[in-house]
């Protein structure tokens, strides 16, 4: 087996053991890496209903073939874990250093089980482990914390840290590196926190196992070279991701006022226009060459990095138009360790709440000074305030009541991200349908809705749109452990990545192989969701209520008077579940298990609940 | 009859203008309107009136607000 290190480091924070365990070349043919690995092995090795924030839980780090290796955006990881926000398999990517010097180091994973006694950071250097005190560490915020790993080892290592966020157990809480970049939305950096988990570093040595390193050094660096000429061309990196902003609010598509509203006259203040004015410095990911990081000056005089998620979601999303106060509130979620994404929805619900209602409070829409406190609060679990936003939308609204929980954003318990769809019914199936909750990340087919088929319909070309994408964007891009912008946002040829995988690989993959990993991963994330739940019918994969709901229609602009038909939302998501080869629950057959080679996984399940 | 256009992302710079009040011909399709516009790149686009993607040979109207877009994905 070539292109695989063939190891996983297995770490014991209670006993302090560790081991280095070999896999087969069947399983890594069979998961190929990142998030492949990470469903595989949270799935045979994790028994259903533990608590995701005991020692139990186990923490992964996952890597793929083409990671690390000098080709275009392969400077990403996968960490994963039992959510503690959704209570199911949960997991991110992000921009870092572990990348390389994992693979380095000679492990294709990383896998932390156990709770240490005291706050730990776990140093890896090739086969040496160390369990260092962090207590110095404890309780100080992602930069502070990466500033002092960079002090003792220099700025080559690979790090991944948490904030005061993941330290206190808030569901929010991510995974940090690289001072600017974040992963695992569905609360991985509290997973890190209850294992006293503070930071990982890692320095590798050893060659990364290629093929034919010869091809994939020529192939890799000058397709690297290749795709930054393409971004220049296309100037995309000049506003970056931040681009889309204006485009969602013509198309009526920006969450504005918890998602109550799709558009506002000053949307343009927080557009990528303002924020590549106000840019002091770009930063990318290792092996990148269309850095799309734009930092600003913050309202406080600090450098905030910012993409479009977090403006919208801190900024239209709280009715605030101020892009210094936009990047004071992303900088405190960095500081901290806080999913920028679900801690905007989050607060945007209180307020939401408050103005309907529902619970008593001093938090309006627009106030982000408050904001500013609220979210310290929600990072240190200080008080009652601060110990209800720490547990998310959905938690919240149960405590609260008095419907609130119809228009808490979130879809199995992780929150919106920044596309309203209240009249967008494809991107409502593609959050509807997203295997972890409503990210972005698996599908995104607003363009496809607008300008090949109509916005109004619910027809079958839509499903197998938001499949076509869960292929590439939640399939092969977190299997292989690469960045999808290259190919989304400036047309980089998929065909170039089974290159990539072959030169490394030495196999002959195209990408209809691709395809059938990407199918087993998903129907393996649909049986870990089915373990845990195993009552639970087709309403999981509905969208937000609010957005079936007529009182909620916008009363101006291009969708006044329209909202999502439930009916035909219905019909739809059956046109996805018979493609997917899925029962009516949503759950993968037997027959679809079967040709997915998951027919032990399968019969696991069935211990729990049954198949169709 | 006079007409708004609104560049997003990139073609901001390629036309070297955000937003502005264009006077067209009456009769003038959206394809006139960007032939006017002149964006140096030819690159896919999508052109959205009233939150809908209009096709080349759409006729335009007086007062009509035009965005033009690059295509994008989501991130």
């Amino acid at each position: 087996m070539v292109g695989w290190t063939g190891y996983f480091l297995r770490i014991n924070l209670s006993s302090k053991t560790f081991k280095k365990e070999a896999f087969s070349e069947e399983f890594a043919h069979k998961w190929v890496g990142g998030r492949g690995f990470a469903v595989k092995i949270l799935y045979d090795e994790l028994k259903p209903g533990i608590d995701p924030l005991g020692p139990e839980n186990k923490f992964i780090v996952a890597l793929g073939p083409i990671t690390g290796i000098p080709a275009p955006n392969t400077g990403k990881a996968v960490v994963a874990a039992k959510s503690p926000l959704t209570g199911f398999y949960g997991d991110g990517n992000l921009g870092t250093k572990v990348s390389d010097q994992l693979r380095k180091a000679g492990y294709d994973a990383l896998i932390v089980e156990g709770r240490a006694d005291k706050p730990t950071l776990l140093y890896i250097e090739d086969d040496k482990v160390e369990f260092l005190p962090a207590d110095h560490l404890w309780g100080k915020g992602t930069y502070a914390a990466n500033d002092w790993i960079y002090g003792k080892w220099g700025k080559g290592v690979g790090v991944l840290n948490i904030g005061q966020g993941g330290e206190n157990l808030n569901r929010h809480a991510v995974v940090r590196s690289l001072e600017g970049r974040a992963g695992g939305r569905p609360g991985i950096g509290a997973v890190m926190g209850s294992k006293l988990l503070k930071a990982v570093v890692v320095k590798g040595s050893r060659p990364i196992p290629q093929a034919d390193p010869a091809l994939m050094k020529t192939l890799g660096q000058g397709d690297l070279r290749k795709v930054g000429e393409i971004d220049k061309q296309t100037g995309w990196s000049i506003q970056s991701t931040t681009g889309v902003l204006p485009f969602c609010n013509e198309v009526a598509g920006l969450p504005v006022r918890n998602f109550r509203k799709t558009h506002h006259p000053d949307a343009w203040k927080v557009d990528g226009e303002r924020l590549n004015n106000a840019r002091i410095a770009t930063y990318g990911c290792p092996t990148c060459t269309m850095r799309c990081g734009i930092t600003i000056h913050d309202h406080e005089g600090r450098e905030s990095e910012l993409d479009y998620e977090n403006v919208a979601l801190l900024g239209p999303n709280l009715e605030i138009f101020d892009l210094p106060q936009v990047g004071s509130l992303n900088y405190l979620c960095d500081e901290y360790g806080l999913d920028t994404m679900s801690m905007g929805c989050t607060l945007s619900f209180y307020a939401d709440a408050i103005d309907h209602g529902a619970t008593e409070g001093d938090f309006k829409f627009g106030d982000a000074e408050r904001a500013k406190e609220l979210l310290r609060l929600a990072a240190h679990r200080e008080g009652k305030l601060g110990n209800l936003l720490a547990e998310g939308s959905r938690r919240m609204a149960r405590q609260i009541g008095h419907g609130s929980e119809a228009y808490a954003m979130q879809v199995k318990g992780l929150e919106v991200a920044a596309y309203n769809c209240k009249f967008i019914p494809g991107q409502a199936l593609s959050y509807g349908v997203a295997p972890i909750g409503a990210h972005h990340r698996e599908a995104w087919i607003i363009t496809f809705e607008i300008k090949h088929t109509t916005r109004e319909s619910y027809g079958p070309e839509k499903a197998a749109k938001v499949i076509e994408l869960q292929r590439i964007r939640g399939g092969l891009f977190e299997f292989i452990v690469a960045c999808r912008f290259p190919w989304i946002e400036n047309g980089w040829p998929l065909e170039n990545y089974p290159k990539y995988f072959n030169a490394t690989t030495g196999l002959a993959w195209t990408l209809d192989d691709m395809w059938t990993v990407a199918d087993r991963i998903y129907s393996m994330i649909k049986l870990h969701y089915l373990r845990e739940f195993p009552q639970a019918d087709r309403t999981a994969d509905y969208p937000p209520a609010v957005w079936f709901d007529p009182s909620n229609a916008d009363t101006d602009g291009p969708i006044a008077g329209k909202i999502l038909e439930i009916d035909k939302y219905d019909g739809m998501l059956q046109h996805y579940y018979d493609q997917r080869g899925y029962d009516r629950r949503g759950i993968p057959t037997k027959a679809t298990l079967a040709k997915l080679g998951l027919l032990e996984e399968a019969a696991a399940a069935e211990k729990f609940a049954s198949l169709a | 009859m006079k007409v708004t256009v609104k560049l997003i992302g990139p073609l901001i710079y390629e036309a070297g203008f955000s937003e502005k009040e264009i006077e067209m011909g009456s009769g003038s399709t959206v394809e006139t309107l960007l032939e006017k516009i002149r964006l140096s790149r030819p690159r896919p686009k999508v052109v959205i009136r009233n939150g809908k993607a209009v096709v080349p040979n759409e006729v335009l109207a007086d007062g009509d607000r035009i965005a033009v877009s690059p295509i994008y994905s989501g991130g």
